[in-house]
């Protein structure tokens, strides 16, 4: 019974065992006072019946001297229900009754002894004794056997009641600490699980709704966050060890090469060159990953402030444009409502930037490439659609995957990292993104909330919606 | 220039030191951000190189120490690879430019130029000229040799940011961060199509070239009266 300390340790049990003793001592509290003034009653009721029968035989030595009264005596005492009585001469010779012993004048208490009538019963008796105006002594008694008859009842049930109520306290404490130490042992078992390597251990809700209830869901979502950021360590970690050394390996190689090699300082140039190059590229890698698990991260909380969404685009795509026409390809924006959400400006024009060069790069000449911001009914849709050459379907859940590049696009240079990022900013922002088929090319999605108008409005305090060409 | 390098790296610092020194100006290197504190405060210097983690005080600490002394000297920060709000940060502490780790000497040179060199703020002319090329910043018109040139808003920021950094060199990611306000590096080559748009309607017909590219590091606009 390995449990049973932890038992007696557990915050419920103390509050039933405190409750259980408070109880009791109640009990035994009115117990002592039922007794006493039971006890009280019944000796004076025993007093009134003593004086009583005293009376009555006081009576008779009145009329007829010692005689009568020890005649009267005899004939009464030690009848069942009577009262024990005595009459002694002055000398202290028992004359009659059915007392053992000559009692001390006035009243006392003659220790138990055993009856004649009943050798087996052991009572003690409460006697009034008087000396009679000729010197006989009168003694009158009850015994005592009654009144602790009562006591010993009373205290009886009284101990009955306390242990009674003891047990339950204890034993209805003992289940609810069962109860508690399950659910308490049920999120040490989940935080051992998790401790020892098992991420996806998760503690048991009841469904209830109760204070534990809501422990064990505070808790879990706290766990979910924390495997979040573990699976993200986690894959930053593989990327790098993947996507990094690969790179790192060939520009050693080509290295060792020149070294080997080279035969004239231009050589030497050459490499240099291409060496640099190639640096540039995995520290543009390295810096699009740890921006990435910034972002995924959280490091520290996210930009609220109010952001023109169509200011972005509008920008975004007029910088494109150029670029865009030389590759043959269309960068339009045929719509663009007017819309504010709360963000970081910064991030969420990178985010844009990614999504459009991703459109450009992985389409063919003549391409059009469609940028449309709507805004409607508290929800705000950012969509980048291409009539390029689009992704297999069951290919679309994986594009945002770090360094996931269809097959096709190998050839062309870039991290694999641009949409990525693109997710993580996209996730900071509680935006949702969905990627479709545009029949044909790529439709990509981001649905955000509406800027709360009222708790911020942009720096310049205008309303954003008459801001859509700020230019 | 008397240029102020606050850097605890010492090959950063020894590479900046080399690389300034070629251009001819005059540097100081301190390894932490004490020695560097008590040298800014206490000497003029031109421009201050400031790297944002240094031992003892930290970069951020030491601009706003030197801020909070009233010291307006130009600081140019440094920082480790890109952390999310580094920049905001870097610029609401005091700095006036900002530079990420690791970097071309050239883009560092560039920006060091261009904040050294910034107009005072209440000297705002209402028209640039540079050569022949005039532009008007009331009427937001831009003629050559009298001749007027017809340009998209964004072309004339473009060109307005050259013609106000005339003869200095003007990198890359400086134009996009102040003319498209992008504070990272797209794969794009967006400011290569811009700037060769800009010159085919600057330099259309003219056989004096204004908008010149230099090589591995940016843009000039050539003001040579030549």
């Amino acid at each position: 019974m390995t449990t049973l300390p932890r038992l007696f340790r557990t915050a419920s049990f103390r509050l039933a065992a405190a409750f259980a003793l408070i109880f009791a001592v109640s009990a035994l509290i009115l117990g002592g006072v039922v007794y006493w003034t039971t006890h009280a009653a019944l000796e004076q009721q025993m007093n009134s019946r003593i004086m009583a029968d005293f009376d009555r035989l006081r009576g008779e030595f009145q009329t007829g001297g010692q005689a009568q009264l020890a005649a009267e005596v005899r004939r009464t005492a030690g009848r069942p229900g009577a009262l024990h009585e005595l009459v002694a001469d002055a000398g202290g010779t028992i004359l009659a009754g059915d007392m053992t012993a000559v009692p001390q004048p006035g009243w006392s208490t003659i220790e138990p002894h055993r009856m004649p009538s009943d050798e087996s019963e052991l009572v003690g008796i409460r006697t009034l004794t008087v000396r009679l105006p000729d010197s006989t002594l009168l003694a009158v008694g009850d015994d005592l056997e009654w009144i602790e008859d009562a006591d010993e009842a009373i205290f009886h049930a009284f101990s009955v009641a306390v242990l009674v109520t003891l047990g339950l306290g204890i034993a209805g404490g003992a289940l609810l600490s069962v109860a508690f130490l399950q659910r308490v042992d049920a999120i040490s078992r989940t935080a051992e699980a998790i401790i020892a390597g098992d991420l996806a251990s998760r503690i048991p809700v009841r469904g209830t709704g109760d204070d534990l209830d809501r422990l064990s869901n505070t808790l879990n979502h706290m766990l979910g966050r924390i495997a979040d950021l573990m699976e993200g360590l986690r894959q930053v970690s593989n990327d790098i060890a993947h996507d990094l050394r690969t790179p790192l390996a060939r520009l050693r190689q080509r290295l060792e090469r020149v070294r080997a090699t080279a035969a004239s300082v231009d050589d030497y140039a050459v490499a240099v060159d291409a060496a640099l190059a190639e640096t540039d590229t995995l520290l543009e890698t390295f810096a699009a990953l740890l921006r990435i698990a910034q972002i995924e991260g959280g490091a520290r909380p996210p930009v609220r402030d109010p952001v023109e969404l169509h200011v972005i685009v509008e920008t975004v795509v007029e910088a494109f444009t150029p670029s865009a026409e030389e590759d043959g390809k269309i960068l339009v924006s045929p719509r663009l409502d007017p819309a504010v959400v709360a963000g970081d400006r910064e991030l969420l024009t990178q985010m844009l930037v990614n999504l459009v060069e991703n459109a450009i790069r992985h389409t063919p000449a003549g391409t059009r490439i469609e940028v449309d911001l709507t805004a409607g009914s508290g929800v705000v849709r950012l969509t980048i659609a291409d009539d390029g050459p689009g992704v297999p379907a069951e290919e679309r859940g994986r594009i945002f995957r770090r360094f996931y590049r269809l097959e096709r696009s190998r050839t062309t240079d870039g991290s694999g990292l641009g949409l990525s990022l693109v997710k993580a900013i996209a996730d900071r922002h509680e935006a949702t993104v969905s990627v479709s088929d545009n029949r044909p090319g790529l439709r990509v999605s981001l649905d955000f909330n509406l800027h709360d108008g009222a708790s911020a409005q942009p720096a310049g305090g205008g309303h954003p919606v008459t801001a859509q060409h700020s230019r | 220039m008397k240029i102020l390098i606050i850097e605890d790296d010492p090959e950063t610092a020894g590479y900046l030191q080399t690389g300034l020194r070629e251009q001819g100006h005059s540097v100081e290197c301190v390894g932490n951000g004490r020695d560097g504190l008590l040298l800014a405060a206490g000497q003029p210097f031109d421009a201050l190189v400031v790297d944002r983690m240094l031992p003892g005080l930290d970069g951020l600490s030491v601009l706003k120490t030197l801020r909070g002394a009233g010291v307006k000297t130009p600081v140019l920060l440094l920082t480790a690879l890109g952390g999310i709000g580094d920049r905001v940060e870097g610029l609401e502490a005091g700095g006036d430019d900002y530079l990420v780790k690791p970097f071309a000497f050239a883009e560092l040179l560039a920006r060091l130029n261009a904040l050294v060199r910034r107009p005072p703020l209440n000297d705002v002319p209402t028209v640039l000229r540079v050569a022949d090329l005039e532009m008007d910043l009331l009427k937001r018109s831009v003629t050559r040799g009298g001749e007027s040139i017809d340009l998209q808003p964004r072309e004339f920021q473009l060109l307005e940011y050259l013609m106000r950094n005339a003869g200095r060199v003007t990198t890359r990611t400086m134009l996009l961060e102040h003319v498209w306000d992008f504070h990272f590096d797209p794969k794009t080559n967006i400011v290569e199509t811009h700037i060769s748009r800009l010159r085919a309607k600057v330099e259309r017909g003219r056989s004096r070239e204004l908008i010149c590219t230099v090589r591995g590091a940016g843009y000039t606009l050539n003001d040579d009266p030549a």
